[in-house]
């Protein structure tokens, strides 16, 4: 499971540079976890990038006030897309583990019930891959890596 | 579930100043939802604890080493909190969800069979067997009785581990926490 970096912080600095520090540690570990995460076979993946994707979501509502405003509206909506896709991807992850594991404990007779909710799930994973797929895409494309740094580098920028 | 606004942060002020008022409205925000989730039939309480969970847990893993030793043990307790709260809320939402699944199976075996059934007087049960789905029905139907269980059993854990908390005098100790921190900083003996 994804643990978070720990940062280095000072009671008495400023909140601006706390802001700035935090969210590029935050987004840095985001794009970490992005090679693979549409590889099925391997669910930690898309859980790591999604426990990051909340963790940075976090951080810019915690530090919201240290932002210009209208650049961190829309980048807080793209981070929460992608959390969102992110989460969709993940719970029938989720779901098709605990049902293989709950499986397991079944008779025979029991167990083509759940093998037949298992392949509803799948299909659903299937789904929410190409819309996980679709998402990075847009995330690419609007640059919201970049935006990110720029946030934080506005942030700094601004401390009196 | 919307956070409540936090009131009077200053963005060239001190982190620990501002985090301070961050924990202690989001350590409200998560004691207020008691004890209205000790009722296990309060599921969007519940759901919203957990939000409340997840947001007081974030501020403490970034800002924790300003308030000293307990808001590190509080972020693990917070932490604890959320898992269990969230597990609640996977039961809660495949337990409807499972429900459902075996629902269409059955409406669609019944259909099936009426119309196997053709211009009979009656349906013969032995047309059961016959059913696209009729070795499915028990799996889902045991399924459905385990997430039940499982959700009554992770329910009280949650209310063994919130009765743990409060014993151990959680909130207080974290007010305390981040209030010694506050008298530090303004040169207080």
């Amino acid at each position: 499971m994804a643990k978070a970096q720990d940062i280095d912080v000072e009671p008495s600095e400023p909140f601006r540079l706390a802001a700035a520090r935090v969210v590029r540690v935050r987004t840095a570990e985001l794009f970490e976890y992005g090679d693979g995460v549409l590889d099925t076979r391997d669910i930690e993946r898309v859980h790591d990038m999604r426990v990051a994707s909340r963790r940075l979501r976090a951080v810019l509502e915690i530090f919201a006030p240290c932002f210009p405003p209208s650049e961190y509206k829309g980048i807080l909506r793209d981070v929460k897309q992608l959390a969102d896709a992110l989460g969709e991807r993940r719970d029938p992850d989720v779901h098709i583990d605990a049902l293989q594991d709950f499986s397991r404990a079944l008779s025979a007779a029991n167990k083509p019930g759940v093998a037949r909710l298992i392949d509803e799930q799948r299909a659903r994973q299937t789904r929410g891959n190409e819309a996980l797929a679709a998402t990075l895409e847009r995330v690419h494309e609007r640059g919201l890596h970049e935006r990110l740094l720029a946030l934080a580098e506005a942030a700094e920028a601004a401390v009196a | 579930m919307k956070a409540r606004r936090v009131k009077g942060l200053d963005p060239d002020g001190a982190l620990a100043d501002n985090a301070e008022r961050i924990v202690r409205v989001r350590l409200d925000e998560l004691c207020g939802f008691m004890p209205a989730a000790a009722d296990p039939d309060e599921v969007v309480a519940l759901h919203d604890m957990r939000i409340a969970a997840k947001r007081l847990r974030y501020i403490l893993e970034v800002t924790g080493p300003c308030f000293g030793p307990y808001a590190q043990k509080a972020t693990k307790m917070v932490k604890n909190l959320q898992d269990l709260l969230g597990e609640i809320h996977d039961c809660d939402v495949q337990i409807p969800e499972t429900a459902a699944f075996a629902a269409q199976l059955q409406a669609d075996d019944a259909a099936a069979l009426r119309a196997a059934a053709g211009d009979a007087d009656d349906l013969d049960p032995a047309l059961l067997k016959q059913a696209p789905h009729a070795r499915e029905h028990a799996g889902l139907a045991a399924l459905q009785t385990h997430l039940r269980a499982r959700r009554l059993l992770l329910f009280d854990r949650f209310l063994e581990l919130w009765g743990d908390y409060e014993r151990k005098g959680f909130r207080a100790r974290l007010e305390y926490a981040v209030a010694e921190r506050s008298g530090a900083s303004i040169g207080a003996p």
